[in-house]
């Protein structure tokens, strides 16, 4: 509104915006607020106060970090399947397998708001079955160490997976919970690598 | 027709009593001062020296049902490769002696040796399922990769950049200095001595020791599923720290105590600053005891 408007309006209105101009432009508080803030997030709690969960983040800044880790991995199983796809070229002739690898199937989700998505477990299950394949490369002894310490992994996701269904907004289970799949993946992923840099040869 | 057969009869003979005698290996190669060397040995052992010479002097036996030793120079890259891959014997377990310039990097892969490395300035990429790793590292990066071996990491306070994975064997690092990532699944974790600017630690079961000076301005991330994490801080901490278990007792003998996160699960967490909190000390753990110390 500029000054030929203001003569156009009736005398209340004239002497609202009279004083509406002569408020400040801007607004200098008097303190910063930010300390006290950030002092009350942090606050401490007695030792035998019942807290709420996570009160040293925000809401919305756990939310971000998980919805940044979902993208993540999202991210991840694009490339795990990039990996489950050209592993196919590798030098390594699979040989018929005796005793797969189970994949035990989980729920493929996690908390109450995040779901792994059909793509991931996709990827997971063909790096599992591209593992599985090469795994009966390995002596039995190796083999069965791979295979017990992905049970283990798998063990725990289902661990967590049982405690989430309890506390599914538990930031902590769904971050451990991420993490998880996100360690079997790599373990997987790391075992296939190893496997197929030293066995491009005939030899074992 | 006989004496077709006698022949083919004589060939094999003379291959089963080539395919029973281990050889003897002793052979030299000129190469670059810090070139690459590439090792592949499918069982047995390797061991690695750095020398001063610009020259790769293999040395040990080869197994005898190894089909040879290839050994060859291409610019850069010098290959050791014990190469098996035409014969059916299990003989093939070779160990290897192998000096190399010493500012040479190394890629030694493997499926069931034992690897030594020592005196070796440039980078260093090695991989086995089952046998044990043991290296000495200076400056350059290390990535150490093994299934079921035991990787064991000596440094000389300077430094670098590592990167060690295992499933089920244990990890040591001791005087190792920069930047570490560590993680396995059931093997234990200890890293000792050195100044850090990075650490991440990730393991599903094993247990995880730390005893090292954080820099400012540097971070620790660790994260167990049921694993238990003795963590102890050398020289001046400022940092904040950012814990977390769901199940887990966290004992500290600095910063206040934790507190429970819910009346009913027994999770605890434990947010604090130390100093002026340059660093970042985050520590996330579902059943695994904290142990929290420092100078």
């Amino acid at each position: 509104m500029n000054e030929s408007d203001d003569r156009n309006t009736d005398a209340g209105d004239g002497a609202l915006m009279a004083a509406a101009r002569a408020l400040p432009k801007g607004i200098t508080p008097g303190r910063n607020l930010w300390p006290a803030i950030a002092e009350a997030l942090a606050e401490p709690i007695a030792d035998d106060a019942v807290t709420p969960q996570h009160k040293g983040l925000p809401h919305w800044q756990r939310a971000l970090g998980m919805a940044a880790a979902v993208v993540l991995l999202v991210g991840g199983s694009s490339a795990i399947t990039w990996l489950a796809v050209s592993g196919g070229q590798s030098s390594v002739v699979p040989q018929p397998v005796t005793e797969p690898l189970q994949l035990q199937p989980v729920s493929g989700s996690f908390g109450a708001e995040y779901e792994l998505g059909a793509e991931f477990m996709a990827a997971r299950g063909n790096l599992a079955s591209q593992l599985d394949a090469k795994l009966d490369r390995l002596s039995p002894q190796a083999r069965a160490e791979v295979e017990k310490n992905i049970a283990e992994i798998r063990a725990s996701i289902h661990q967590i997976d049982r405690v989430l269904a309890d506390e599914p907004d538990n930031a902590l289970l769904q971050e451990l919970l991420l993490s998880a799949y996100r360690d079997e993946l790599r373990l997987m992923q790391r075992v296939d690598g190893i496997i197929t840099s030293v066995m491009r040869r005939e030899d074992i | 027709m006989n004496l077709v057969k006698l022949t083919a009869l004589g060939c094999m003979v003379h291959a089963s009593s080539l395919s029973t005698a281990a050889e003897d290996v002793d052979r030299r190669l000129d190469a670059a001062a810090a070139g690459t060397v590439s090792i592949e040995n499918t069982a047995g052992s390797i061991m690695v020296e750095g020398w001063s010479r610009s020259e790769v002097h293999v040395t040990g036996e080869l197994g005898s049902d190894v089909e040879e030793l290839v050994f060859e120079r291409d610019g850069n890259v010098t290959k050791v490769h014990v190469d098996t891959r035409r014969r059916s014997g299990r003989a093939i377990s070779t160990d290897l002696v192998i000096r190399v310039p010493q500012n040479s990097s190394v890629n030694v892969g493997g499926v069931s040796i034992d690897i030594v490395i020592s005196g070796v300035r440039g980078a260093q990429r090695l991989s086995t399922v089952s046998g044990d790793v043991r290296s000495e590292v200076f400056e350059a990066d290390t990535d150490i990769e093994t299934v079921s071996g035991d990787i064991n990491l000596q440094g000389n306070e300077s430094v670098s950049r590592a990167q060690l994975n295992s499933v089920s064997g244990d990890v040591e690092v001791r005087d190792v200095a920069g930047e570490i990532e560590v993680s396995s699944v059931s093997g234990d974790l200890a890293v000792a001595g050195g100044r850090w600017s990075r650490v991440k630690a990730n393991t599903t079961s094993g247990d995880m020791e730390f005893a090292g000076e954080l820099l400012s301005n540097g971070r620790v991330d660790v994260e167990t599923i049921n694993g238990d994490l003795d963590l102890f801080f050398n020289g001046n901490l400022s940092a904040e720290f950012d814990i977390e278990t769901f199940n887990g007792n966290v004992k500290n003998c600095f910063g206040p105590k934790a507190e429970r996160t819910s009346r009913y699960a027994p999770g605890r967490e434990l947010r604090f600053t130390e100093g002026d909190g340059s660093s970042r000390v985050t520590i996330r753990t579902l059943n695994g005891d904290l142990s929290l110390c420092k100078d």
